[in-house]
């Protein structure tokens, strides 16, 4: 019994001692925490990852030669870049650059470690080299392409005319960061072009240096005092793996993180009604989608594709969980770009559904198998699309698991997820949706929706893409993509899209300067927080 | 010839059956951990996640795609896959992490020793709690002692240990500020203590950081008080019935008989005689719990194995899972002959 009480007593000393302890501090105001999900983080070399989290820390590790402001992604402002002209022909960019930057290493950054990057990107030819590639720069050219005529000025030269904003707006890209050569040089193994060491290394010039990264729990950031567009007021940026939703949230309720990221639905609707909480969403270059594929004989019926609209529960779904997720949206090219158009011609109709398919020749209805991935919102979205198809005689088989691979490879009936692209300008979205060169599956274009929807995309629409990209005039643009954008919701498309999507943060209002950027390279230079 | 033989004769008689067994636990040790390879390698390979995609997008063109398929070397037909593996498992190469981009040793040596704190701290916990209420339990059958002892217990045993750390988290962070959220440590106290063995708190009071130290306890307090609860459950309710079961031999009679205190009786006669099966008991709810905990892992975002191991399963970054059950069979296996040595020095019979 002795032992017992004794026991018990230890015990209780504990939980006064652990309640003794004054209360744990809270963020000091001259660093920044941020609670993220980093279990999708592969890496951190600029040319080799695709990823919204790590790009958003390479970004502020490295600078590129020209950048977007958050609250304007389409005026391109000047970075390692102080000037530079477009030839007359239109293929050729010169680019003057600043004299006063230096590496973290401490080695002086000049146009040949801009001319190594660019190279790098290209002849690497992993995921994110498309943002060069796709004007037709090749391993090949890309030598003669992409030159540094002396320290501080870079050549880059186009085989074709392509409008000149959209290989701008490539040139800020994550993907184009420009990294210390020499330092790269030093930390080949087995001719890997550095690409072990750049994985978990910093070989940048951007306003932070890394001084901590373990991979799926934290990351550290420390200012560079030397940058060039002077010191940052964060004098460390803090990025803790935190894959729940609800631990972000009583985290950041609780003053111990400054900004939650990827929070689910409920938590930011708990987080709404908090005044000293900022919720911010930030709009992506993509869309929530619904994929029909043509190869089933039921889905090529235009009719058919055209009831699939009526069962989206538009405004069901953005006041439930789309409220910080998305934004209604039926056509194809994003808001606030060129030829985007306010109207959503569509509403929730599933009588009218009902009617479409009896014209279609299915009046009692058919059946299909539906894959969606498990994660919120895109399986809200199926379920209720699911329920609203039973109301109009379609009975959808609603599978959930990880079904890109076979969507990749037109293995399914209906497919539904959200895509995001980073280049911002209707053409990211519209060289995937409506071009599709060759439909035949030998061809195995599976990087372009168009082809895993199996949807032999209309000449004349997928001309008029070519056309629009190429176009040099901005208001001739504009009134393309306006007639591509009426064009690609009048030919039915079997790329459904119900919502823009947007990416939600949720912010302590101490925090100040902190925007989330569209194409994912978020900025931590001018982020301040109150006292 | 025949008189030299016959001289060489005992010692070889001696050392054969030392050498025979050693042998015999070598080839079981490397069987099972060759069947654990090859089991985790044809599951790991049906999970439905693809490490590809996992690393180029899901917008990628086909041709970025094949690049890393090959790679990552999943172009080669599964034996060659595993083969490959194996001859690098024999050089100590466990190969690099898809996702982590560390080579997969490296990143176990830093998730183990996070794990081992933790299961060392709950472990102990539950053996100093659990044993003497499940004793108590036994020898006041019926009255409140037991009573509480049994509510102890089923609710340790049925309710999930998630539920308790999200109430805890709930209750001590977000109400009360008893506690943090959690990491091992404050966020600004990351990286100031550094090695040497792994173990947060007993690293800083090599390094006399007592602030770190402070806040590592204060960290570790609410995941190892959960785990511990739990383990206390498991280990009361077998301590009570191995303690019944001892009560009810006739030695006890005896020993009673001829006047033995009641607490000689109970801690001598009877714990004695208990303690080689209640040894198995706590051996397997250590390893148990140095498998990882995943789920209490990922409640207070503490950065062990259990959480590493899950991570590589949903994103099939197979050299990752691969390196983390062989060291999970590893200790399995090393729990079990420790536990095997120690059984000799408390069983007699076992000699």
């Amino acid at each position: 019994m002795i032992r017992t009480t004794t026991l018990i007593g230890a015990a209780m000393a504990a939980l006064m001692a652990a309640q003794a302890l004054p209360a744990l501090a809270k963020t000091p105001s001259d660093q920044l925490v941020i609670g993220m999900d980093m279990s999708s983080m592969r890496g951190l070399d600029p040319q080799e990852l695709n990823q919204f989290e790590a790009a958003e820390i390479v970004a502020n590790l490295y600078d590129r030669l020209v950048t977007l402001p958050a609250d304007d992604i389409t005026r391109v402002e000047p970075m390692l870049a102080t000037s530079w002209t477009v030839s007359e022909d239109g293929k050729s960019f010169t680019f003057t650059l600043r004299d006063d930057v230096v590496f973290h290493s401490g080695n002086p950054l000049t146009a040949r470690d801009a001319e190594y990057s660019l190279r790098r990107l290209v002849k690497l030819g992993l995921a994110p080299a498309r943002d060069l590639t796709q004007w037709g720069l090749t391993a090949e050219n890309v030598d003669q392409m992409i030159r540094a005529t002396d320290d501080h000025t870079l050549v880059v030269e186009l085989p074709e005319v392509w409008n000149s904003d959209l290989v701008l707006y490539s040139l800020a890209s994550f993907s184009t960061s420009v990294v210390d050569s020499a330092l790269v040089e030093e930390n080949i193994q087995d001719g890997d072009s550095g690409r072990a060491f750049l994985q978990t290394a910093d070989a940048g010039s951007g306003p932070y240096t890394l001084r901590t990264w373990r991979a799926n729990d934290l990351l550290i950031a420390e200012a560079f005092e030397d940058y060039w567009g002077g010191a940052p007021a964060m004098t460390r940026v803090l990025l803790r793996h935190m894959p729940e939703s609800t631990a972000q949230r009583l985290q950041l309720e609780a003053g111990d993180i400054d900004i939650a990221t990827r929070l689910s639905s409920s938590d930011l609707d708990a987080l709404s009604g908090n005044p000293e909480i900022e919720i911010q969403t930030t709009p992506g270059v993509g869309f929530y989608y619904i994929a029909l594929n043509q190869e089933n004989e039921i889905l090529a019926n235009p009719k058919v594709r055209e009831a699939f609209r009526y069962l989206i529960d538009y405004d069901g779904l953005a006041n439930s969980v789309m409220r910080y997720y998305g934004r209604m949206q039926q056509t194809i090219v994003p808001a606030g770009m060129p030829g985007a158009l306010e109207e959503n011609p569509y509403s929730f109709d599933p009588a009218r559904a009902k009617e479409l398919i009896a014209e279609a020749g299915y009046p009692d209805g058919f059946t299909l198998t539906y894959y969606a991935t498990p994660v919120t919102p895109e399986y809200e979205i199926a379920q209720s699309i699911q329920a609203n198809a039973a109301d109009a005689g379609i009975t959808l088989d609603l599978q959930a698991g990880d079904h890109i691979g076979d969507f990749r490879e037109r293995n399914y009936e209906v497919f539904s997820a959200r895509t995001g692209e980073r280049l911002p300008d209707p053409h990211a979205v519209l060289q995937s949706y409506a071009q599709n060169p060759d439909n035949s599956r030998e061809a195995n274009l599976a990087g372009l929706m168009a082809w895993r929807a199996a949807w032999d995309v209309p000449a004349e629409l997928q001309d008029l893409v070519t056309q629009a990209a190429h176009e040099t005039d901005p208001a001739r643009r504009t009134e393309l993509y306006t007639t591509i954008n009426r064009m690609y919701l009048e030919s039915s498309s079997p790329l459904i899209t119900s919502f823009q999507r947007l990416d939600a943060r949720a912010l302590r209002g101490a925090v100040d300067g902190y925007q989330g950027h569209t194409t994912w390279i978020t900025s931590w230079h001018d982020v301040t927080k109150a006292e | 010839m025949t008189a030299t033989l016959s001289r060489a004769g005992p010692v070889r008689r001696a050392w054969l059956p030392v050498l025979r067994k050693l042998g015999t636990s070598l080839a079981v040790i490397s069987t099972t951990l060759l069947g654990l390879l090859v089991i985790t390698f044809v599951v790991g390979r049906m999970v439905p996640a693809d490490p590809v995609l996992a690393i180029v997008g899901d917008q990628a063109d086909q041709a970025a795609y094949d690049r890393v398929y090959e790679e990552l070397g999943l172009d080669q037909p599964l034996p060659v896959q595993f083969a490959r593996y194996l001859g690098d498992v024999l050089r100590l190469d466990f190969g690099v992490s898809h996702i982590t981009k560390n080579p997969v040793a490296l990143d176990l040596a830093r998730v183990f020793p996070a794990t081992l704190e933790l299961a060392t701290a709950a472990l102990i916990i539950g053996t100093l709690l659990g044993v003497p209420l499940g004793v108590l339990a036994a020898v006041h059958r019926g009255r409140w002692i037991d009573h509480i002892a049994r509510v102890v217990g089923l609710l340790g045993y049925s309710t999930p240990v998630f539920w308790f750390g999200m109430m805890a988290i709930l209750i001590f962070y977000a109400r009360l500020d008893w506690v943090p959220a959690g990491g091992r440590v404050e966020l600004y106290y990351e990286g100031i203590v550094e090695g040497p063995t792994g173990f947060l708190v007993l690293d800083a009071i090599l390094a006399g950081e007592w602030e770190v130290m402070r806040s590592a306890l204060m960290h570790m307090l609410m995941p190892a008080l959960i785990l511990g609860y739990a383990t206390t459950a498991y280990i009361s309710r077998m301590s009570r019935s191995f303690m019944l079961e001892q009560l009810h031999q006739e030695y006890i009679l005896t020993a009673q008989a001829k006047g033995a205190s009641r607490h000689a009786v109970i801690w001598k006669h009877a714990f004695g005689n208990m303690r080689v099966q209640l040894l198995t008991v706590i051996a397997l709810a250590y390893c148990g719990l140095l498998d990882g905990t995943v789920l209490v892992e990922t409640v207070f975002g503490w950065p062990g194995l259990g959480q590493y191991l899950t991570t590589a399963l949903f994103f099939a970054d197979m050299n990752a899972v691969l390196g983390a059950v062989l060291l999970i069979g590893l200790i399995s296996i090393g729990v079990n002959l420790l536990c095997d040595i120690v059984y000799r020095m408390l069983d007699p019979r076992t000699r």
